[in-house]
């Protein structure tokens, strides 16, 4: 088991360690288009869905999925810095070449959806399910 | 006592948004590699990307610096800018001056200075008007 649940984190999901989700799942859920990613194994602690990078530093956990409308560098810093599994670009927005070779470089896989930000969190809502503690985890470091 | 202390410096230059966050990645690159926690590690780099964004959109530069001594890690950001006239103002949950530009890099929520004070230990900000702000943050090791 890895630590990628760490001291202060949200006590797990309902469904204990089985409630995580590999990036596969995630990224069928929310009809995502790969745009990087080498392994889509690892495991998805939950999800957080902002356009304010502000807010991701505050609510993510690690190893959470970030969903966002919000398409530049300082999205893939923000999902590095926070220790994310994965951004999922949502609103079917054009993504810039120099985001995906930033994502590379820092090891961040990155899918495209056309799902509005309100649609992909309303699918992973449903693939987490409503106990997962993650989806509801605020402010608490 | 004498301990063994690591010291990096880094520059970084207001208005710079292609480069906002490299000093923290570097320091969390560093600090992994010195075989730190990742609980530790996220919560410094979470607190020195907080503070290197808040130098980028406000201030004209500054100096960021990691020590890393057995007892914990500090990183201290001297700025020259514009200093922040009420702190117990600008460490409340919502407040910002931040311009619609800021936003639309998804920053600028009023959420970084109390979230540098939720990821460490010790906080301590000062700040001169028209001269600039230091901010020291600690994270304990024990």
């Amino acid at each position: 088991m890895s630590d990628t649940v760490e001291t202060g984190a949200a006590p797990r999901s309902a469904a204990g360690p089985s409630g995580a989700r590999s990036l596969a799942e995630v990224r069928a859920a929310v009809n995502g288009v790969t745009l990087w990613c080498p392994d889509d194994s690892p495991a998805v602690t939950g999800v957080v869905a902002a356009d304010l990078m502000s807010d991701v530093l505050v609510d993510a956990r690690p190893g959470n999925l970030l969903v966002t409308g919000l398409v530049n560098v300082q999205v893939i810093r923000t999902a590095a810095i926070a220790d994310l599994a994965a951004v999922v670009f949502a609103r079917g927005k054009a993504v810039p070449a120099e985001v995906v070779d930033l994502a590379r470089q820092m090891n961040v896989p990155v899918f495209a959806s056309r799902d509005t930000l309100f649609e992909a969190a309303g699918r992973l809502y449903a693939v987490f399910g409503s106990g997962s503690a993650e989806l509801g985890a605020r402010r608490q470091v | 006592m004498t301990e063994a202390e690591f010291v990096r410096a880094y520059e970084i230059v207001g208005a710079d948004f292609t480069n906002a966050g490299r000093a923290s990645t570097s320091i969390k690159e560093t600090l992994k590699n010195m075989g730190l926690a990742s609980a530790l590690i996220r919560r410094v780099a979470i607190a020195a990307y907080e503070a290197e964004m808040n130098t980028v959109m406000y201030a004209r530069r500054a100096t960021m610096t990691l020590h890393v001594t057995p007892a914990g890690v500090t990183i201290d950001v001297q700025d020259e800018g514009p200093g922040i006239p009420d702190i117990q103002l600008a460490m409340q949950e919502g407040y910002s001056t931040a311009t619609a530009a800021m936003r639309e890099m998804g920053f600028g929520a009023g959420m970084g200075l109390p979230n540098i004070k939720r990821n460490t230990d010790e906080f301590v900000i000062t700040s001169e008007v028209q001269r600039g702000t230091t901010l020291v943050m600690k994270v304990h090791l024990n």
